[in-house]
């Protein structure tokens, strides 16, 4: 039996391997990839400091530090079930046979949220983050000339990235209102996100998306008067008056059908008009993927500051089932740092009940705590403007169910 | 924009969600049993926010804290020899 299992070797479940491997637990790491690092490995910008984040090189200094301590991380394993047996003795059921161990590490991460367009089932069409992988991770040209649709934090990042790859983009836009784009479709909303990330862009929209974070009156006269022909970020124009209506092909994407829309996000008649194009990615987002602490009976808060249904944690990241524990954007959506820094909190607090006598231990636990407080105020992207009340409500949650 | 597809696997669009809803006046949870929206091969990975946004729409069921159309053991499209398996760990 392990001390401890971890589905997932993302920045979460790698640094939390790395942190049980210290303390010399035996550790099991899986994850459902070919590859470790999760969604780390598409990951490529640069920060405000000039420096730049490459999420290659982050996954082989974490697998470095990994390897050398000899933790046992096996890929291509895939968990279908978590059950629990009795008190610190949990199953986790895979695709290569049962696994039992005495503590749990759920660090599943995150999924992307679909925003259905008319079309989206045609080839050639993919989410943001399939673009990303196939570009960053694969190394394959997703297409010839392609539109975002959907403009947030995670896609504008991402069309960053496939334009530094060459591949070419012809624009960001909306999808057009439906039942399932909402806020993505909506102009206003959509400004209050891009609102926050203006520092991460040069020129033009720096100083013109840096007044929008100011006052609620300045975003909406923004979007009021958004200019026509977009607002340009790294030379690729950013429309949020125009959207996508439909995706057109007959065997596979051949072009969009576009509207201007107005600040409220409806369609401006004989507007219309089609833009050719070889592959269209879809942008919804990301939510926490949290199917197997559902199916261990974790309990759930709905907080949109942490991008949705969420497992009920603590600080130590611990759940309310003694010997289970989540880490990483399972627990929110933040940045790989965040959830790196999480990881090293999960893998202390499993070390904490089963090295015994260390007072050392405590302090490095409110160390590693004080720490993830500080990488999320240091973040260069927020994913949510409001993401510590989403943190400090989560923690409460813990406690009344707790103590009730 | 009913002819939307909006779970993939099932080939369930957004017509056959709201002509049931209307049918049958019925529950979220009752219309993806209905339509098998979410329950195809992907486990509803895909899907799941879009038929939450849609199943919101349609009946009025605002979302709380418990996930909206509960989550089943296996997560992952499994083959029965895998879950008839006794492999243990070595």
């Amino acid at each position: 039996m392990y001390d401890v299992i971890i589905v997932g070797a993302g920045p979460a479940g790698l640094s939390a391997a790395i942190t049980c491997r210290e303390w010399d637990l035996h550790v099991l790491v899986i994850d459902e990839f070919v590859k470790p690092g999760g969604r780390l490995l598409g990951q490529l910008h640069e920060e405000p400091n000039g420096e730049w984040w490459n999420g290659i090189e982050e996954t082989k200094q974490l697998m470095d530090k990994a390897e050398s301590l000899n933790t046992d991380i096996r890929c291509g394993i895939s968990a279908h079930h978590l059950e629990k047996v009795k008190d610190h003795h949990f199953i986790v059921h895979t695709n290569k046979g049962n696994f039992e161990a005495k503590n749990l590490l759920i660090a599943t991460g995150a999924a992307e949220t679909a925003a259905p367009v008319p079309g989206w089932t045609l080839p050639g069409v993919m989410s943001i983050g399939a673009a990303q992988v196939m570009t960053n991770v694969h190394r394959v040209r997703v297409g010839e000339k392609g539109i975002v649709i959907g403009v947030n934090v995670l896609s504008a990042a991402i069309a960053r990235e496939l334009q530094l790859a060459g591949v070419n983009l012809h624009s960001m836009m909306l999808p057009a209102m439906n039942s399932v784009t909402k806020e993505h479709a909506h102009p206003k909303k959509v400004m209050d996100g891009l609102s926050r990330i203006a520092h991460l862009a040069p020129s033009a929209f720096l100083r013109f998306g840096s007044r929008f974070t100011k006052s609620d009156f300045v975003r909406k006269l923004a979007t009021q008067f958004y200019p026509k022909s977009g607002v340009k970020m790294w030379g690729m124009p950013i429309h949020l008056r125009k959207a996508v209506t439909e995706i057109n092909g007959k065997d596979r994407v051949e072009s969009v059908t576009v509207f201007d829309i107005t600040a409220d996000g409806k369609l401006i008649k004989g507007t219309e008009r089609r833009i050719e194009v070889d592959f269209v990615c879809i942008a919804g987002g990301l939510y926490p993927l949290a199917e197997l602490a559902a199916v261990i009976g974790l309990p759930f808060q709905y907080l949109e500051e942490l991008g949705g249904h969420v497992p009920v944690h603590n600080k130590k990241m611990e759940t309310p089932i003694d010997g289970v524990y989540v880490a990483g954007n399972i627990t929110g959506i933040e940045s790989a740092k965040v959830a790196r820094a999480q990881g090293t909190v999960a893998g202390l607090s499993i070390a904490k009940k089963h090295v015994d006598g260390k007072a050392d231990l405590d302090y490095r636990l409110l160390k590693a705590i004080e720490q993830v407080k500080t990488i999320r105020n240091e973040a260069t992207i927020q994913f949510h403007p409001h993401i510590s009340e989403g943190r400090e409500k989560i923690e409460q949650a813990f406690r009344r169910i707790v103590h009730s | 924009m009913d002819h939307i597809t909006i779970c993939r696997c099932e080939e369930v669009t957004l017509e056959d969600i709201k002509n049931t809803a209307k049918k049958y006046q019925c529950s979220a949870r009752e219309i993806k049993l209905r339509t098998r929206a979410g329950m195809g091969y992907c486990g509803g990975r895909t899907c799941r926010p879009a038929v939450d946004a849609v199943m919101e729409q349609v009946t009025g069921e605002k979302p709380g804290h418990d996930i909206p159309l509960k989550v089943q053991p296996p997560v992952r499209p499994v083959s029965l020899a895998t879950l008839r398996g006794m492999q243990d760990d070595k």
